[in-house]
């Protein structure tokens, strides 16, 4: 239940940094923040208490004592891309401080109505 | 071997022949428009012999081209206009350029309204009808600055228009699940009344934009005047009955039907009397020719607009032969114009003057074409209007008589500033090496208008087929010699023993004028008056037409100050203003979208029972 | 090698990694890699087109028996949407083989094939999360490209366009996540089936999340605050794959799901609502658009908005509509975008006032123009007509005539924005001479496009006819089900 708890927590955290914070270095951090959000949470469905890692070479372990190895398979695809995403958009924050001289969100609207 | 696949594939086919033309070997270009402006009237001709209806499946629509005599008429007239004003661009257009632009547009409007005339279904029917649209915008905007926004509020009322026909096609559909025209005469009493009454008025507000019904009329009067001459008589004369076309179908196939009858006949035909009284009444106070000759067009589809409200066969007859007059006359009046306009470079009446001994053909045109407008023997016109006062009298329209009788003593006064201030009056210098138009453009014009003398003597010729095409409507027979009109009381007016009186007394009087003024005339120019002693200055006006009708416009001012023009420009910028608003919510801050993301999920979360209408 | 629909998405991918090592070698030789690939792929799409008409072909990835494993669905509609994915691809080519001549010009291509990859995999994925990376592959090289061409813009606009696919990933993630957490599978059909049995607050909650997350993309308002940023900013041909590939896919992601997992009327309706708004919004914010591009976005998110109202309607005339407008729209803004990116080149500017008497210099381009702007609008005798009354059609059968007026007060809007610029560009005097000529394989891709629009305008049965299987593998929710598990017909009976 705390992972639960922890993950929606990160989420909100990261959605109140994209939102709110005005510096876009930290937005960029919020949405990471947001991310591993949803990968804890992915974790948290899979997981089984008490249980071992999914791997059917030990002998004598029901499925029941694994965790769900889909979720982890999942996880692992969805941090690639998350770094994948954070990798461009830390790559445009260079670029729009290059251009712009300012990592201010509120100065950088000249593309507008 | 001829069938309506040959009239389009030979009409459109020429529209891009010319166009290749144009761009490759310039010579053929003419040589292409006009054969195939020639085959059309062949084709058209003979169609009625040979045609059988063709008919095949196009998506989910079975689309029906056939032959009736209804529009074989409107097809003859496009036909005929359609060769002619070609004939006349030849030279008219001569110097301009981008004429592969224009001869193809020009066909493809030509092709566009066979399209439209010989369609028996809807889909058709609107597919070239857009087609029809979109050219003629193309033709409207050839030319000037300002045709822009001419252009594109022509183009908007024509959408407004067509976008109500497409609505009420739709909801036929919707309803019916027919597109057929015979299908939907038949079962057209199967709609609720509700929906009834919204078809007819979506068909009329539809066809009504094209043929200039008040209050959809504001486009006309500029884009027919700034649209290339050729065009212009075309649009006016053929164009604008397409409308005319379609409003016959609505009022006498649909509305007839419908328990509406009497009250659309009303209004509809009241509508088309105050356009003719109001367009009557701009016509007068315009002083570029053009813009007079098209305001007199919205004011002369007014009739037909009366003529087929009423209903009564005689009425549709008027209204029918007035349209088929008015394609012609208007033609020949604004060819005559045209042609001015070619040797003097201006059709503004204040300015022009004078020209009655350098282009007597088109002078002569010119009056033919106001004869026949004004209704007056000999010519045409008497025979139209006076079908249509007679049927307006006849149904009891009483009041309607009137506003139509003072529109029509009003037209006189237009009629008169057109032929007088552009032929007559003295001469200019600046206007003394004038020649007449060149032949390609006299003839057509002078043939038309030995045509209006020969229908204004024998109306026969016109009410004939007239009388067959609207055999379409019912089964109404008329059995006219061709020489003379009747009416109910058994009354006839042979018109053979009118047109040789007023022949007589016309060449009586000709000679007679002739030899008393002849070796007394003193041909001057405007600037040789007396005016107290001042000697007039070169840069003064001094023309005849100058403030022509001065105490009229004063008197009818306070109905032209409100222009129904302005309000819809009032309308569409105020509307674009709240467009403009809008985009604001585009605010540039990749936050602020990030945000609306947030609170549209928000707002569906909170309100999902209500936005799904599911219990949770 | 026999065909088979993986080759859409795996030929492209290969591409899209040996691209970088050909630029290596030569640079030249790059140019024509994705030409090749997706001249094959375009044939392949043309071959196997009547094999999946006929019946779906399942394809199973690595050999796994449904519902484990990733599978490829590829029936009607994927056919349908592959084929047309591939030829608007193939003219995107071939436009920007002259267009797209600056440095890193290989990384165009990678990209390029990249977004070419994640749409067709979004399309032919059977597979939720499989369509989840593809989505985000399509994203990922789309913000890319957005920025391609370095200047100030150009970054801010792939920055907005980053931070809002975010929250669509997000969403998009999370959805599957609560999926996979109530029926314990991946694959589409399987959660179809078993999705009868997740309680209804759940299943309105997923529903929420992906049309939030899919929304975005689709640019359904108010999540579309990215896309005329990233239209108008990113070079033209990257615009026509946006309008032309990448929201089309999305598309056709949200109703794929929609209709499969929440088949009820109601969502439906809000579809229908969202559309008219979309529309309604879009069409007015283009009116005064100073900048061509832009108002070529917000006319492209316009359109959509008209295509979600008819897949809105839930109707198979409804959806075979909304399937003919997204084919002639892509067609059509691929042909706009086109035009629009030469007059941009040739005039020197963005904005439309730029634009005056260019007809007269260049008058192919402009005359591409005027075409694509009098298809678009939905006038006789282009493409763009029939798709427009067939929603009309299929609208007003499903008696929502306030609909109808709406769609064609929004159609009036969009006739003057766009004659606006026609007029201006032939009946302006002002006259400015750009001696670059158009090229010759920019007017090719145009002129392919022209005359397809021409064509299918004046035989919409040739479309038509393909069409109305893919609506019905939309509607037909137990037939996907059934072929996407390989089950007997006699075993399935799902109640929604």
């Amino acid at each position: 239940m705390i992972y639960y708890a922890a993950s929606i927590l990160l989420i909100l955290i990261g959605m109140y940094a994209v939102l709110v914070k005005k510096n876009i270095i930290k937005i960029v951090i919020g949405l990471s923040i947001i991310d591993s959000g949803v990968h804890l949470l992915f974790i948290a469905i899979g997981y089984v208490k008490d249980a071992t890692a999914p791997i059917y070479s030990r002998p004598g372990l029901e499925a029941g004592q694994m965790v769900d190895p889909v979720p982890q398979a999942l996880v692992l695809t969805a941090i690639v891309i998350g770094l994948a995403v954070t990798a461009v958009a830390l790559s445009l924050v260079i670029r729009l401080y290059d251009h712009h001289k300012t990592l201010n969100i509120n100065r950088i609207r000249k593309l507008k109505w | 071997m001829v069938s309506l696949t040959t009239l389009y594939e030979i009409t459109f086919g020429g529209a891009i022949l010319a166009f290749i033309a144009q761009h490759t070997i310039k010579q053929l270009r003419t040589f292409i428009v006009i054969v195939t402006s020639a085959l059309g009237v062949y084709i058209v001709w003979r169609l009625p012999s040979q045609a059988t209806d063709i008919s095949f499946r196009l998506g989910d629509f079975q689309i029906l081209w056939g032959v009736n005599e209804y529009s074989q008429l409107f097809a003859l007239l496009i036909a005929v206009l359609g060769f002619f004003t070609l004939i006349y661009s030849i030279d008219f257009m001569k110097e301009r350029e981008r004429l592969g632009y224009f001869y193809m547009n020009f066909l493809i409007v030509i092709g566009g309204m066979y399209g439209i005339v010989y369609s028996q279904d809807l889909i058709s029917l609107f597919f070239f009808w857009e087609i029809m649209t979109w050219s003629s915008f193309m033709l409207v905007i050839y030319c000037c600055d300002d045709a822009q926004s001419i252009g594109l509020k022509y183009f908007v009322f024509s959408a407004i228009g067509a976008y109500a026909m497409l609505t009420a096609i739709v909801l036929i559909w919707a309803n019916l699940e027919t597109t057929s025209l015979s299908v939907l005469f038949e079962n057209f009493t199967n709609l609720s009344s509700g929906l009834q009454i919204t078809v007819i008025v979506l068909f009329i507000v539809g066809f009504g934009v094209k043929s200039a019904m008040m209050p959809f009329h504001v486009w006309a009067p500029d884009a027919y005047a700034i649209s290339p001459t050729p065009f212009t008589a075309l649009f006016s004369g053929a164009l604008s009955k397409m409308g005319i076309w379609g409003l016959g179908i609505v009022l006498l196939k649909l509305a007839a039907q419908s328990g509406f009858y009497v009250w659309v006949q009303d209004i509809v035909a009241w509508i088309g009397a105050i356009t003719a009284l109001l367009a009557t009444f701009y016509a007068i106070v315009q002083t570029d020719a053009k813009k007079l000759l098209a305001y007199s067009s919205i004011g002369q589809l007014g009739y037909i607009i009366v003529g087929l409200a009423i209903g009564t066969p005689l009425s549709i007859m008027s209204a029918l032969f007035l349209a088929m007059l008015h394609g012609i006359f208007k033609a020949m009046l604004f060819m005559s114009a045209g042609a001015v306009f070619y040797r003097t470079g201006s059709t503004d009446m204040n300015e022009v003057t004078g020209l009655i001994r350098k282009m007597p053909w088109t002078f002569l045109t010119a009056l033919f074409g106001i004869i026949t407008v004004a209704g007056v023997p000999p010519l045409g016109g008497f025979a139209a209007k006076w079908m249509l006062y007679e049927a307006t009298i006849q149904s009891g329209h009483y009041f309607l008589v009137i506003v139509l009788f003072a529109a029509s003593t009003a037209a006189f006064l237009y009629l008169y500033r057109f032929i007088f201030s552009l032929f007559l009056g003295q001469e200019e210098k600046e206007y003394a090496d004038i020649k007449e138009a060149p032949l390609t453009m006299t003839v057509p014009m002078v043939i038309m208008a030995l045509f209006t003398l020969v229908v204004g003597v024998f109306p026969g010729i016109f009410i004939n087929p007239i009388g067959n095409a609207m055999g379409y409507f019912g089964n109404y027979t008329f059995n006219w010699d061709v020489s003379s009109l009747l009416n109910e009381w058994g009354n006839h007016v042979d018109m053979m023993t009118v047109v040789m009186t007023i022949g007589a007394i016309f060449i009586i009087a000709a000679i007679f004028i002739t030899i008393k003024n002849y070796r007394t005339t003193r041909y001057v120019t405007t600037k040789d008056i007396h005016t107290s002693g001042e000697i007039p200055t070169e840069n003064e006006n001094l023309t005849y037409a100058v403030d022509f009708y001065k105490p009229f416009e004063r008197a009818i001012a306070p109905v032209l100050k409100r222009s129904i023009d302005k309000t819809y420009n009032l309308i569409a910028e105020n509307l674009e203003s709240a467009f403009d608003f809008l985009r604001y919510v585009y605010t540039g801050n990749g936050q602020t979208y990030a945000l609306y993301v947030v609170l549209f999920l928000a707002v569906l979360m909170v309100f999902a029972e209500l936005i799904f209408g599911i219990q949770l | 090698m026999s065909l088979s629909p993986v080759q859409f998405i795996a030929v492209p991918l290969f591409a899209a990694f040996l691209i970088p090592l050909i630029g290596k070698a030569s640079k030249e030789t790059v140019k024509l890699v994705p030409g090749i690939v997706l001249l094959y792929l375009s044939y392949v799409a043309l071959n196997l087109f009547p094999r999946g008409l006929e019946r779906p072909i399942v394809e199973h990835i690595a050999g796994f028996n449904p519902p484990f494993g990733i599978t490829l669905y590829y029936g009607p509609l994927a056919a349908f949407l592959t084929t047309l994915v591939t030829l608007i691809g193939f003219v995107i080519w071939l436009y920007s083989y002259k267009f797209i001549i600056r440095e890193p010009f290989e990384k165009y291509y990678m990209l390029f094939m990249l977004l070419i990859t994640g749409s067709t995999g979004i399309i032919l994925t059977g597979d939720i999360f499989n369509m989840f990376v593809f989505l985000e592959i399509t994203a990922i090289a789309a913000y890319s490209l957005t920025a391609f061409l370095r200047d100030k813009d150009g970054a801010e606009a792939a920055f907005k366009y980053l931070l809002i696919g975010s929250f669509s990933s997000t969403f998009v993630l999370l959805a599957i996540l609560l999926i996979y957490m109530q029926t314990g599978t991946l694959n589409l059909a399987d959660i179809a089936l078993k999705m009868a049995d997740v309680p209804i607050t759940m299943k309105i909650f997923i529903l929420i999340l992906f049309i939030t997350g899919l929304g975005i993309e689709a640019e359904i308002f108010p999540l579309n605050g990215w896309a005329p940023d990233a239209y108008s900013q990113a070079p033209s041909p990257v615009g026509a794959v946006f309008g032309g590939i990448v929201v089309k896919a999305t598309i056709y992601a949200l109703m794929r799901i929609v209709y499969l997992m929440f088949n009820f009327h109601s969502v439906l309706h809000f579809f229908v609502i969202m559309g008219v708004i979309t529309m309604l919004i879009a069409e007015m914010s283009a009116m005064r658009q100073h900048q061509i591009k832009r108002m070529l976005a917000f006319s492209s998110i316009g359109q959509m908005g008209l295509v979600i109202i008819a897949f809105g309607l839930g109707t198979e005339p409804g959806v075979r509509a909304a399937l003919f407008q997204m084919f002639n729209h892509a067609l059509i803004k691929t042909l706009l975008f086109f035009s629009a990116g030469y007059l941009v080149f040739h005039s020197g500017s963005k904005h439309i006032s730029a634009l005056d008497g260019l007809g007269r210099d260049k008058p192919l381009t402009s005359f591409f123009f005027a075409f694509g702007a009098l298809a678009i609008i939905g006038l006789p005798p282009f493409a763009g007509f029939w798709s427009k009354l067939y929603i009309l059609l299929s609208v007003a059968d499903a008696h929502l005539v306030t609909v109808v007026v709406l769609i064609l007060i929004s159609a009036v809007i969009e006739i003057v924005y766009y004659l606006r610029v026609v007029s201006r560009l032939y009946f302006k005097r002002e006259t400015a001479t750009d001696v670059r000529r158009t090229p010759l394989s920019g007017l090719a891709a145009m002129g392919i496009l022209a005359v397809v629009i021409l064509f299918v305008g004046l035989y919409p049965n040739t479309i038509l006819d393909w069409l109305t299987p893919a609506a019905r593998e939309l509607m037909n929710t137990s037939e996907y089900i059934r072929t996407g598990l390989h089950l007997n017909s006699g075993l399935l009976s799902i109640n929604f």
